[in-house]
């Protein structure tokens, strides 16, 4: 290979590297960015599982499958579409569970992006990163305050989902 | 280079040593002591030797680089700002691969740059937990592995790199392992090819026995957890067999065809050790379980029965008599447990696979035998008598025929040890006491 190529191709795959950096948060950012606003609540969380290493793991009313009434059947590992509505506290409730993505809802609904897992279903906004520092405070704020933790999320119009702040009672993390 | 000329280290090492003798008295000429010294190259031994050891200097002293600047930004974390902490990612980033290049390119301190630019992709690696936690992104575990394996495929390739080629095969055999996990096993059946295509050819290019035997095993064990899905532990047997068969064929073909001799030795060696272990392990009785097998997961093993079957025909039209016997032998202990995976009963099973064993370690004597090497033959006998005395154990005996056992393979082991050592006296005088003889399989 002459020097020339084999210059070209060195800068061609630490672009490779560099374009899969900027990609994995890519979508996340555009999310953040254009999507409609929600806010979830945090079902009480079990004390002994906060934390997981760095992250604080959430679980909300739409992570079950069983609280969708008439949800069809879904295989594990299957995607689906979890309608959700603003209701009059502002805190988003489910209404339905979809294998397609729903077209024309209101305004005041979203789709969310889901995978189906024993029953389960994992939205990519379960764990929330929380610097070394304030660990021990948010997993004790969490404990102490488990009825009055809600998320803020953006959705996108394909239903992808990203976290962005957690709210306890009147104290914001994010 | 003639095509079989031996271009061993040890044997090159050796030979330096000795022609000097051989000069003072009078074996050979300064002339002829001169051209075995050109054309044995025996004027790069001292480099070739330092330049492993600087290799690894290296790469030493570039992991513990690395490492000090992931320490410095996981200590002061909470305190940067996110602006802060992604310029100082791709910096690192950046920094290792355009240093490690401009050295590369030099000619006195390649490996240098060598070992800096495989920094840069394990710093990479690290940027990509590191970017996904400042964004709180937690996907699926495996993904991260997956982008490391494709951003350091492409810099393996542009440098042509081996150590930045097993690092791909760590990394994407990670991925592979999470994702067929996660109900994606139909998808994961691409995963051996996509490596194949991927990594061989770039041993092929740069000669690497590490990568060209490291890639071959990632795929037959990734051939064997696709077949082993379900509980179908069989059909994982089928894999390893007809896996460990395609690598020992492979080996022998590129010593007969004289394809990249170099990978001969290291690609059978491993195929018959594949062979070996996996004849060993399911010779249990009570590893038998009731054949189920599904054509999804076996197509890999078939396609490698098919790959054997077809390099033995080759091989046959290529090679000298004398290693017939046992291209036929391994091509049955091979078939033999692949066939096992079908056997419907315990006992035929446990009969079919202990035969299998026992036959690769007459494999192993033959090469002793046809080669003149001792290690093959205590390789074989110790192969055959772990093979008795394993199944003495398994079955509950006596201890009285417990004792016979373990005396009688003592006593056969040293009686074939006498005949072997008699066997070489006989045939060539000289190999017997010749220590240093170059091993044909290493």
């Amino acid at each position: 290979m002459s020097e020339r190529a084999s210059f070209i191709a060195f800068v061609a795959a630490i672009v490779v590297q560099v374009l899969i950096l900027v990609g994995v948060p890519a979508r996340k950012a555009i999310t953040l960015a254009t999507g409609k606003s929600a806010v979830l609540k945090v079902q009480p969380v079990d004390p002994y599982s906060i934390l997981s290493g760095y992250y604080v793991t959430l679980s909300f009313e739409i992570s079950q499958v069983r609280t969708f009434p008439d949800a069809p059947e879904f295989s594990d590992g299957e995607s689906c579409y979890a309608v959700i509505e603003r209701g009059e506290d502002g805190i988003w409730k489910p209404v339905s569970l979809e294998h397609e993505l729903p077209e024309n809802l209101p305004e005041n609904r979203a789709a969310v992006l889901g995978r189906v897992n024993y029953g389960r279903i994992e939205y990519g906004i379960e764990q929330f990163f929380i610097p070394e520092t304030k660990r021990d405070a948010v997993a004790d704020d969490l404990r102490a305050n488990r009825d009055n933790a809600r998320v803020e999320i953006r959705i996108d119009g394909g239903g992808h989902a990203a976290l962005e702040r957690l709210r306890i009672e009147d104290r914001v993390y994010e | 280079m003639a095509p079989n000329q031996n271009m061993n280290t040890k044997f090159r090492a050796a030979l330096r040593n000795e022609l000097p003798l051989w000069i003072r008295e009078g074996l050979v000429s300064e002339e002829t002591a001169s051209n075995l010294s050109t054309t044995y190259q025996l004027g790069n031994l001292k480099e070739e030797s330092s330049r492993l050891l600087s290799a690894v200097i290296f790469t030493i002293g570039g992991l513990l680089l690395g490492g000090g600047v992931i320490s410095f930004v996981a200590a002061n974390w909470d305190d940067i700002s996110t602006p802060v902490k992604l310029t100082i990612l791709f910096s690192a980033l950046l920094g290792f691969h355009a240093v490690g290049y401009w050295l590369w390119r030099s000619t006195s301190w390649r490996r240098l740059g060598h070992a800096l630019i495989f920094c840069g992709c394990l710093v990479f690696g690290a940027n990509i937990g590191l970017v996904a936690q400042i964004f709180n992104i937690r996907g699926d575990w495996y993904g991260a592995f997956g982008a490391w394996a494709i951003g350091s495929l492409a810099v393996a390739w542009a440098i042509r790199s081996w150590i930045i080629g097993v690092l791909v095969l760590f990394t994407s055999f990670l991925w592979f392992i999470g994702f067929q996990d996660d109900h994606h096993q139909r998808a994961a059946l691409l995963y051996p090819f996509a490596i194949a295509v991927a990594l061989i050819p770039l041993a092929w290019i740069i000669r690497s026995r590490v990568l060209y035997a490291g890639t071959w095993l990632g795929i037959v064990i990734a051939a064997s957890v696709i077949a082993g899905n379900h509980g179908s532990a069989n059909q994982a047997l089928l894999a390893m067999a007809a896996g460990g068969l395609l690598m020992w064929m492979l080996g022998q073909l590129h010593r007969a065809a004289a394809w990249r001799k170099e990978f001969s030795n290291v690609a059978a060696g491993l195929g018959l050790s594949t062979l070996a272990a996996t004849a060993y392990i399911w010779s249990f009785h009570e590893l038998w379980t009731n054949p189920k097998l599904r054509l999804m997961q076996s197509l890999l093993p078939l396609l490698f029965l098919a790959l054997s079957i077809a390099a033995t025909l080759l091989l046959f039209r290529k090679e000298r008599q004398t290693q017939s016997w046992l291209i036929i032998g391994v091509l049955a202990a091979g078939l033999l447990l692949a066939g096992a995976s079908l056997v419907n009963r315990e006992i035929p099973f446990t009969i079919v696979t202990n035969l299998a064993a026992m036959i690769l370690a007459a494999v192993l004597i033959g090469i002793s035998l046809i080669d003149e090497q001792r290690a093959f033959f205590w390789l074989g006998s110790l192969y055959l008598v772990l093979l008795i005395l394993s199944r003495f154990l398994e079955y509950e005996t006596s201890l009285l025929i417990k004792s016979a056992a373990f005396l009688g393979c003592g006593v056969a082991v040293i009686l074939a040890g006498v005949s072997y050592e008699k066997y070489l006296r006989r045939k060539i005088p000289s190999v017997a006491d010749n220590k240093d003889k170059e091993p044909v399989y290493e």
